[in-house]
């Protein structure tokens, strides 16, 4: 069977976690070798695909039901950047013993559990058929679960697991109705053929369908009125797992929503649109609205990240290019922001109960660290010139393009409220008065580099936005 | 080579930012020392560029940027992902505010010479904000000069909330949240003007030759107007600003009233009326409606304040007022009128919250009620003070009295029965204005002086410096209004005739 050479990257990473865990063989309990070789194995994959050339046509068929498109190559670009964090943030957190075991107890599971997730995203962007759709999206959510769960002596996490595993169930119940309805009215499970059925006419059972994948992707995407169980699991998990959560597991969600609302359902996008819109509108809002009164950190992070899949929905109203652009530059731009403000819950996580009295006096004891969580926080607070900004922008831009200016208005204008909660953080960091009583924090100086290099990043992508221009330069969707 | 220079305008003080980021912060003296410097440079660059401006005339614009008559002209593509361009250009009105802003920043630096708490931060934060206001004023493409217009709202609340005095995170957290708030609704009508002109722009330039669908300016243009009318505190959205003022440091109190409030009134100009004359002239009437409360009932409103930012603060919403006046006549004079008004007024505050700052230093309370006879002690800030509230309420020979006249003139050219009752209002509210001011001079500068205060020492030479500045700007406007005001009228044309066109 000929295997074009831009799948590589695709099998590598399947190959991965298997190699990393089978390296548990041959080292103790605490090396760090498996986190190495995973350092170098996540890195490589990341630059392989950069090596693969865009816009050399739409969709590259190999084997019958996998196909790598240009959105497919950057979505997978995506997931490899947060799984690349992911586990420069896991080392921290295994560093210091996190849940009370010996340090780097077990890395080698935990990383081969994320490698999973981030190749369930993969098969997600790679699906033509509603089978290999479900499988990724499953590949990617149960290793989720073991991740969430990770903590066992904690009462919290253990909560927050059960929570998640069986809310996560429920969704995946949903999702599959929603894909036996699909099946019954199109008679096939291959896309192009639900797409001319779609095409030909719409029948009430199309809409049940549509209904249903849209309930259970938004458990997976945390939408109004399924974000419930976030808030929770977000700040049950150990802070890595917190981070891969917010990123991957969201990155995979919206492709599918990508993959499905401009694929198959791409002829009723039109009438999907209010439902869309109202989706996230209602989430945005109820996003902001859970965060203003917040006052742990990672509680705080779940709502904001809720609002962001509110936001990220908007885009998904306009025509499939500038649509897609906007949400892969607004991933990356929402992934290197979240991995940044993390870092810094992490390190203070170590030393420090995580809620917002434990900022104060922060800029003065280190101002590295503050500076890092004010750009991430006017980041995702879309403040220009950072990278947040434009990442909005383009979000709203995409939106406004097909004429849903109402929406938009109303996302813009939830953004004063977004910015309230976000300048909360900031005064516990910058301007409220030190408190003696807090411990000291310490920092290593990979830790230290990892936030200089994000902080950079987060302001580059910003300022010099056309550093992200070339990315995208002259390729299609 | 002028168009470099142009564009070096704001790219100076993020140089200097750069430059002063790895130098330790204990070294608090080289830290000012550079920052001052390159407020002087940026001050003798935009100078400079003013009188070349004012040698080439506006006439001889760059053609490329007709109907508007822009100098420095440049345009380069900047974002392809949303067709956004790097424009920036300057006429007349441009550059006198980019010249006002330039002498504000760099008072602002002079005066913060002993501010308290993390020197090299607040000074950094100055050039960032001084940035950002350069960037506004020079930008011709809407992203850009939104990307700046933002920008600002974020550096002013870590100002006010980490330097300033009183309820400085309330304070701070009203103005930015009320100025976000306006911005938001600019983005949002700014998405609608791309979509909806059918040329898929976000040049002033190339929207300027097209006329948008009327649908479209009914709900976009007051949006829009609103949105900027936020940042120069037209009723009902002027609770931010006493508040905001009165917590902030001196230095960001000048910039805030002197140059920020004035980015609202010039968007209102340049971005909402230019490009929707026709809905504006059926929305400005309302307006006027709104403006009432400005320049009527704010200086009695400032009449009961005891505190002197709060005093300060409502005679600015009161002036700025007057600029919505001389705007919503839709006259040449009164268009004249409303940006020689922009720009005297920020002199004017400018020199108010100086000395207010500079005096607050020395008595630690802005209360003019525990205040009492330092003019015997303070006699050059003092005068300083009183020379600023004479220019607030239009003493001739003073930039104040040439505005406002204009304003009114044009605005009485109306033949709008509202607008002329509004415009006697306006004239006759011009007493109240001199009623807080000589009250409050009268309180604070004679009587009983306290005896704590026999110990004050007076302006030291840099102080002094700023206020002389600040007076020579005010009486040069007073004095000669003539090349200014021609400077303004030709590049004010191009506004007018597209007004007109709809009228």
């Amino acid at each position: 069977m000929y295997l074009p050479n831009f799948i590589f990257p695709d099998l590598l990473l399947l190959l991965f976690p298997f190699i990393v865990i089978g390296s548990r063989l041959f080292c103790t309990d605490r090396s760090k070798a498996p986190w190495r070789i995973a350092n170098i194995g996540f890195i490589l994959i990341f630059v392989l695909l950069n090596f693969i050339p865009l816009a050399s046509g739409t969709g590259r068929f190999f084997i019958s039901n996998w196909h790598i498109d240009d959105f497919g190559v950057l979505m997978r670009e995506v997931l490899m950047v947060s799984a690349i964090l992911g586990i420069w943030l896991a080392k921290d957190y295994f560093e210091h013993g996190g849940g009370g075991k010996p340090a780097m107890h077990q890395i080698a599971e935990f990383i081969g559990a994320i490698a999973f997730a981030t190749f369930g995203g993969f098969t997600v962007v790679s699906a033509c058929d509603l089978l290999t759709f479900f499988l990724g999206l499953e590949i990617a959510t149960i290793p989720m679960y073991a991740l969430a769960a990770w903590n066992k002596q904690d009462q919290y996490g253990s909560e927050a697991a059960t929570k998640y595993i069986l809310m996560g169930s429920v969704a995946t119940a949903f999702e599959l109705f929603g894909f036996s309805y699909l099946y019954g009215f199109a008679g096939s499970i291959h896309f192009d053929t639900i797409y001319s059925a779609v095409a030909n006419g719409t029948s009430p059972l199309l809409w049940i369908a549509v209904l249903f994948l849209f309930a259970g992707i938004g458990f997976k995407l945390t939408l109004f009125p399924f974000y419930t169980w976030a808030p929770d699991v977000y700040e049950g998990a150990p802070t890595p797992v917190t981070a891969v959560l917010s990123v991957t597991s969201k990155a995979t969600a919206i492709a599918f929503l990508v993959v499905l609302v401009f694929g198959p359902l791409a002829p009723i996008q039109e009438q999907v649109a209010p439902f869309i819109a109202l989706l996230a509108g209602t989430t945005l809002f109820v996003g902001n609205l859970g965060a203003l009164k917040q006052s742990r950190l990672r509680r705080f992070m779940a709502y904001s990240s809720i609002a962001q899949a509110g936001y990220i929905m908007i885009a998904l109203l306009g025509p499939a290019t500038i649509a897609k652009t906007a949400i892969i530059y607004y991933l990356f731009v929402y992934a290197v922001s979240n991995y940044l403000a993390f870092f810094v819950f992490g390190i203070i996580g170590h030393h420090r109960e995580e809620t917002f009295d434990s900022l104060r006096g922060l800029s003065k004891q280190k101002p590295s660290l503050a500076i890092a969580l004010a750009v991430a926080m006017f980041s995702l607070a879309g403040i220009p010139p950072l990278a947040g900004f434009f990442g909005k922008f383009h979000l709203f831009f995409s939106g406004a393009s097909t004429g849903h200016y109402g929406i938009v208005a109303f996302a813009v204008l939830n953004n004063v409220l977004a910015l309230f909660y976000y300048l909360q953080l900031i005064k516990s960091a910058w301007i409220d008065d030190a408190d003696d009583h807090l411990n000291p924090l310490r920092m290593t100086k990979r830790q230290r580099n990892v936030i200089i290099l994000l902080t950079v990043a987060v302001i580059a992508l910003g300022v010099i936005p056309f550093l992200s221009d070339n990315i995208f330069a002259g390729f299609t969707f | 080579m002028d168009t470099l220079l142009f564009n070096l305008i704001w790219v100076i003080p993020l140089i200097t930012v750069l430059v002063c980021a790895p130098i330790d912060g204990k070294r608090q003296s080289l830290l000012k020392t550079i920052h001052a410097a390159s407020g002087t440079l940026v001050l003798l660059l935009v100078g400079f560029l003013t009188y070349r401006l004012y040698s080439l005339g506006i006439e001889n614009a760059a053609k490329e940027s007709a109907p508007l008559l822009l100098h420095y002209y440049m345009d380069i593509p900047w974002l392809h992902m949303f067709n956004a361009h790097y424009a920036v250009g300057a006429d007349g009105l441009n550059m006198f505010l980019l010249f006002l802003t330039a002498v504000i920043v760099w008072g602002g630096i002079l005066v913060s010479w002993n501010i308290k708490g993390n020197q090299k931060v607040f000074f950094a934060l100055i050039q960032l904000l001084a940035t950002s206001v350069y960037g506004v004023f020079m930008s011709m493409d809407l992203v850009l000069f939104f990307v700046f217009y933002e920008m600002e709202a974020l550096c002013m609340y870590l100002m006010i909330a980490g330097y300033g005095s009183g309820r400085k995170d309330y304070g701070g957290k009203k103005l930015t949240l009320t100025l976000a708030f306006g911005s938001s609704m600019i983005l949002a009508t700014l998405f609608g003007l791309y979509f909806e002109s059918g040329i898929n722009s976000w040049s002033l330039v190339e929207l300027s030759k097209i006329t948008l669908p009327m649908d479209f300016q009914m709900w976009a243009f007051p949006l829009m107007f609103m949105g900027f009318a936020v940042s120069s505190s037209l009723f009902p959205f002027h609770f931010w600003s006493p508040d905001g003022h009165s917590a902030a440091p001196t230095a960001v109190s000048m910039l805030a009233a002197g140059v920020m409030m004035k980015m609202g009134a010039y968007g209102c100009l340049r971005v909402a009326m230019f490009l929707m004359p026709e809905a504006a002239k059926i929305w400005l009437p309302y307006v006027v409606a709104l403006l009432i409360f400005n320049v009527v009932l704010g200086p009695f409103i400032a009449l009961r304040h005891k505190d002197l930012k709060y005093i300060t603060a409502y005679s600015s919403i009161s002036h700025l007022g007057l600029i919505f006046l001389g705007l919503a006549a839709m006259t040449p004079v009164g268009l004249r009128g409303a940006s020689l008004q922009m720009i005297s007024h920020g002199f004017l505050t400018g020199l108010f919250f100086a000395t207010i700052g500079m005096i607050y230093e020395r008595t630690h309370t802005r209360d003019i009620t525990e205040m009492g006879g330092i003019m015997r002690k303070l006699p050059f800030l003092g005068v300083g003070f009183v020379i600023a509230g004479f220019a607030g309420l239009g003493l001739p020979g003073f930039s104040g009295f040439i505005a406002e006249s204009n304003i009114f003139i044009g605005a009485f050219q109306q033949e709008s029965t509202l607008t002329r009752i509004v415009t006697v209002l306006a004239i006759l509210s011009i007493t109240t204005t001199a009623v807080y001011i000589l009250q409050t001079a009268n309180r604070m500068l004679h009587g009983n002086m306290p005896a704590k205060y026999e110990t004050l020492t007076d302006a030291c030479f840099r102080e002094k410096l700023v206020v002389v500045v600040l007076v020579l700007c005010l009486l040069l406007i007073g004095v000669f209004p003539g090349w200014i005001a021609d400077m303004l009228d030709q590049s004010i044309a191009p506004i007018f005739a597209k007004i007109n066109s709809a009228l």
